[in-house]
């Protein structure tokens, strides 16, 4: 996967159309993620309390859109960077993270909106805080310690 | 205007917090996640009301949204300090830095743009949304804008190292 014309090109051209742009992408896709998932979790513990629920379900196709956006450049990135990064324990506990997080975004999902809506409980997005904060701690780590670009 | 802006920089380089910044290991890294959540905070919160002007989540009345829009500020708020603490680790390599420029400049934009939002008024009209209202064409001008001007600031940050040479 280093040796594709697509890594060699993103890892040695040097142009802000390589690498750079992608993790600018790798950005805006954590952003419509975790932004729109973070204002779903935000009603669920109360804030604008006497809001419906209902119309938040158009908010999960954006958190879709920003979830296929970051893993198709995030393995451009893997595929881009140092192979050490796979050999980072920091990596794994991230795609756990990211994991657990988006299981609790589809549990959410269904109990706000599916067949046997109701209250959803508390603690699936006290969770799924918890969890995209691991995701952005772990992420951020990854790109200071370990040696290779600085993703 | 240059000379005024590197005296500045130079202060804020020796001041306690450059020293902070460079003289603990742990104060970058730490930063750089805060400067992440922020971003998630601002971008998020706020967008729920602009995506909701631009007629997503129509059923959502607009004046509750406020409530949400508060943590953005929040948000915000802890990029400004975080972003003053790398700023004070290393000023010059920003000062001059082409990315950095146009970041503070789309930021400086995206603050025009929420004056705007107030100063005409549209806050109120917008503010007075119920479920399935239509905001004004202004107002979603204003929410277009606001989400561009955010994600172009995202973009100068993450070209900070490569237009210029930020790390």
């Amino acid at each position: 996967m280093q040796q594709t014309p697509l890594s060699v090109f993103l890892r040695e051209s040097g142009s802000v159309w390589g690498f750079p742009l992608v993790l600018f992408l790798h950005t805006a896709g954590l952003a419509l993620l975790v932004g729109s998932s973070l204002v779903v979790n935000a009603r669920m513990l109360g804030v604008g309390g006497e809001l419906p629920t209902a119309p938040l379900e158009s908010l999960f196709p954006i958190m879709w859109t920003g979830f296929w956006l970051n893993a198709i450049s995030g393995t451009i990135l893997l595929m881009a960077s140092d192979p050490s990064k796979l050999l980072n324990p920091l990596f794994y506990v991230k795609m756990a993270f990211i994991a657990v997080a988006v299981w609790l975004m589809t549990r959410e999902k269904k109990q706000l909106f599916g067949a046997q809506a109701g209250p959803a409980p508390r603690w699936l997005a006290v969770l799924s805080l918890i969890c995209w904060f691991g995701a952005i701690v772990t992420g951020r780590l990854l790109a200071y310690y370990g040696k290779g670009t600085r993703a | 205007m240059m000379q005024f802006l590197e005296q500045i920089s130079t202060w804020l380089g020796a001041s306690p917090i450059g020293y902070f910044a460079k003289h603990y290991e742990w104060v970058w890294p730490t930063c750089q996640i805060l400067h992440f959540v922020g971003l998630v905070m601002l971008v998020g919160m706020v967008g729920i009301l602009d995506l909701r002007m631009l007629g997503v989540a129509k059923g959502l009345s607009a004046r509750p949204l406020n409530k949400f829009v508060r943590f953005g500020i929040a948000g915000f708020v802890l990029n400004i300090v975080t972003g003053v603490v790398f700023y004070a680790g290393d000023p010059l390599q920003y000062l001059h830095n082409p990315a950095f420029q146009w970041k503070m400049a789309f930021v400086a934009l995206a603050g025009l743009n929420v004056l705007t939002f107030y100063a005409t008024g549209m806050f109120r009209r917008v503010d007075a949304l119920g479920p399935g209202d239509d905001a004004p064409l202004g107002a979603k001008i204003i929410a277009t804008m606001g989400l561009l001007f955010w994600f172009a600031v995202m973009y100068m940050g993450r070209m900070l190292p490569y237009l210029g040479d930020a790390f």
